[in-house]
């Protein structure tokens, strides 16, 4: 099946300053629930504007069902769905009204506007809202609004920068409900950027991970489980204790593959954590360290972040995510 | 005519917010109905300005119109800029929307609010005494130069934007703009009275084709210069809105 994204050697310069992708190369199959999972700032949002046709690579190409962003940039349009992270319908407006004027930028023949958009509202389960100003609409309202709207057209292929973030969790579902169904229905891919490793666990086939500018690997979500590899060893321990020798050092314990340190715990994959757990508690001892609690786990997406971006993505509070994100905008 | 159809669009969802929300029609025409009411009696019984036998506030009525379309028109910027702080300007530009057709539709839909304006000011200024022509026709094209015009200045006010991110330093240069252009302008006074640089000024402003435009048809009805007007009006509207769109690059980064 051919690709429905296809990024190769993405760089992206900002105002010959700020280097937000630097060299990122990217394939998503056709069809498939595809999550690009990182940081804020790692250059997520840059890399979806950039396939959505808003503005041109600094180096580098990309193709989206075929068409190039830069040269092909009105066939893309035609066909893409587009959810930006930050609000994107009027709010001084009804909610049908916005479907209404996206139906007629898109150029929905006035005798299948009407059905069509109650389709859509009623599918995205807005109907009984859709004469009431957008101003009253809760957050997650509005999110599927703007997702009905992108819906619209039935895009091939759907982008959506953060859907859920501001979501409160029943929000969160009924948003990823909704997407799912339709994607069953037509078959369309969905390309969704996120910073919540549960959501892209959830929800994505496949998911790629970024971390500066770059996609450091990408795959299912359980190849990339399996590519962390065995089980992994939580340690909580009392903060600035372990130097890099002694990082080594753990890193030679039998049947350890990778350890990784963070603020407060230390993160060791194991093939067989049983087997590492008297090594690993031996060293630390013997160097003075007190380990509060120690926990096993089979490897999370975090733990796959760990191993290939070395660090863990922060769980900010979802308020404080779109404050950073209000603050980014207005920065410009 | 794709274009003319998006322009269309975009001049739809104005007329819809107006529909929802008219307090702010009701607000801005405070400022204009004082010129009229006030300023106008005021300075017109002085008998001061010679105004070729037309009593001093009909002369300022068109004056005060297009005064209130610039306003309208040089602020409409700050609705481009909150339209990218949201999401939906970068929401616009993946839609099949020519990046020019976007920077057009949103400027012309300025002309929507200061159609409005005009239809609020002029039955106010009748009321008051004003003689405005009884000929549908006039009052018509009337509307249309005013609408047209408004779209030249929301243009320059999507300049402004792209270079002036915040909302404040915004709101200082748009007055910064207005208030020079209308005191340079046959707008409070005939041209004629001018001192010799103002008066050149004055040729190379927008604002005085316009009130000229707008006064032959409302007041005077001597449309003698009115072709001239409207090439002056069309000249300003298709430089601005080529101007807008290259700066719009600026605004979408």
């Amino acid at each position: 099946m051919p690709s429905a994204v296809d990024a190769r050697g993405i760089v992206k310069v900002y105002e010959g300053k700020v280097r937000a992708l630097d060299g990122a190369d990217l394939q998503v199959t056709s069809e498939k629930v595809f999550a690009l999972l990182g940081p804020n700032g790692s250059g997520k949002t840059t890399l979806m504007r950039i396939l959505t046709t808003q503005m041109p690579p600094t180096e580098g190409s990309a193709l989206v069902m075929g068409h190039d962003t830069v040269r092909g940039g009105a066939d893309i349009r035609r066909i893409v769905g587009y959810v930006p992270q930050e609000m994107s319908v009027w709010t001084d407006i009804t909610g049908y009204e916005n479907m209404l004027i996206y139906a007629k930028i898109y150029g929905i023949p006035s005798e299948s506007r009407r059905q069509l958009i109650d389709e859509a509202l009623e599918g995205i389960g807005l109907s009984e809202v859709a004469d009431k100003l957008v101003r009253s609409y809760s957050g997650g309202m509005i999110r599927r609004l703007e997702i009905a709207s992108a819906l619209l057209i039935s895009p091939k292929i759907l982008f959506l920068d953060e859907p859920t973030i501001g979501l409160d969790p029943m929000a969160r579902k009924v948003v990823w409900e909704k997407l799912s169904s339709f994607k069953r229905e037509f078959g369309t891919t969905v390309f969704f950027n996120t910073h919540y490793m549960d959501e892209a666990d959830l929800y994505a086939d496949e998911i790629g991970i970024i971390s500066r500018g770059r996609i450091i690997r990408t795959g299912t979500v359980a190849e990339l489980k399996r590519s962390v590899g065995g089980e992994v060893l939580l340690l909580e321990l009392e903060p600035d204790g372990i130097g890099p020798q002694l990082m080594e050092q753990l890193r030679a314990v039998a049947s350890v593959k990778e350890a990784v340190l963070g603020e407060s715990e230390l993160s060791v994959i194991a093939d067989d954590a049983e087997t590492a757990l008297p090594g690993v508690m031996r060293l630390l001892d013997g160097s003075g360290i007190l380990v509060r609690k120690v926990s096993m786990s089979a490897p999370t997406l975090d733990d796959v972040f760990l191993k290939y971006a070395g660090t863990r993505l922060e769980s900010n509070s979802r308020i404080a995510d779109i404050a950073k994100v209000r603050q980014t905008i207005r920065r410009g | 005519m794709t274009p003319l159809r998006d322009v269309i669009v975009m001049v739809e969802l104005e007329l819809r917010r107006i529909r929802h929300d008219r307090a702010e029609l009701y607000t801005r025409a405070v400022q204009p109905v004082l010129w009229l009411v006030v300023f106008g009696p005021v300075m017109g019984a002085l008998r001061a300005i010679p105004t070729g036998g037309v009593p001093y506030t009909d002369f300022i009525t068109p004056g005060i119109i297009v005064q209130s379309m610039a306003f309208i028109s040089i602020f409409f910027g700050l609705t481009v800029i909150w339209e990218r702080e949201s999401g939906i300007l970068k929401k616009l530009l993946v839609t099949p929307l020519p990046r020019s057709s976007i920077v057009i539709g949103r400027s012309m839909s300025s002309g929507v609010r200061s159609t409005f304006q005009m239809l609020i000011i002029v039955p106010i200024a009748m009321l008051i005494g004003v003689r405005i022509i009884p000929n549908p026709l006039y009052f018509l094209a009337a509307i249309a130069v005013i609408f047209f015009a408004s779209g030249g200045f929301a243009a320059i006010s999507v300049f402004i934007a792209s270079i002036m991110k915040s909302r404040e330093r915004f709101m200082g240069i748009g007055q910064a703009i207005i208030m020079p252009l209308f005191f340079a302008s046959n707008a409070l006074y005939p041209v004629e009275m001018m001192p010799p640089i103002l008066k050149a000024l004055s040729s190379v402003n927008p604002l005085s084709y316009i009130v000229d435009a707008v006064r032959s048809l409302l007041i005077t009805g001597d449309l003698a210069q009115l072709p001239m007007d409207i090439a002056a009006i069309a000249i300003f509207d298709v430089a601005m809105f080529i101007i807008a769109s290259i700066s719009f690059k600026r605004i979408i980064k």
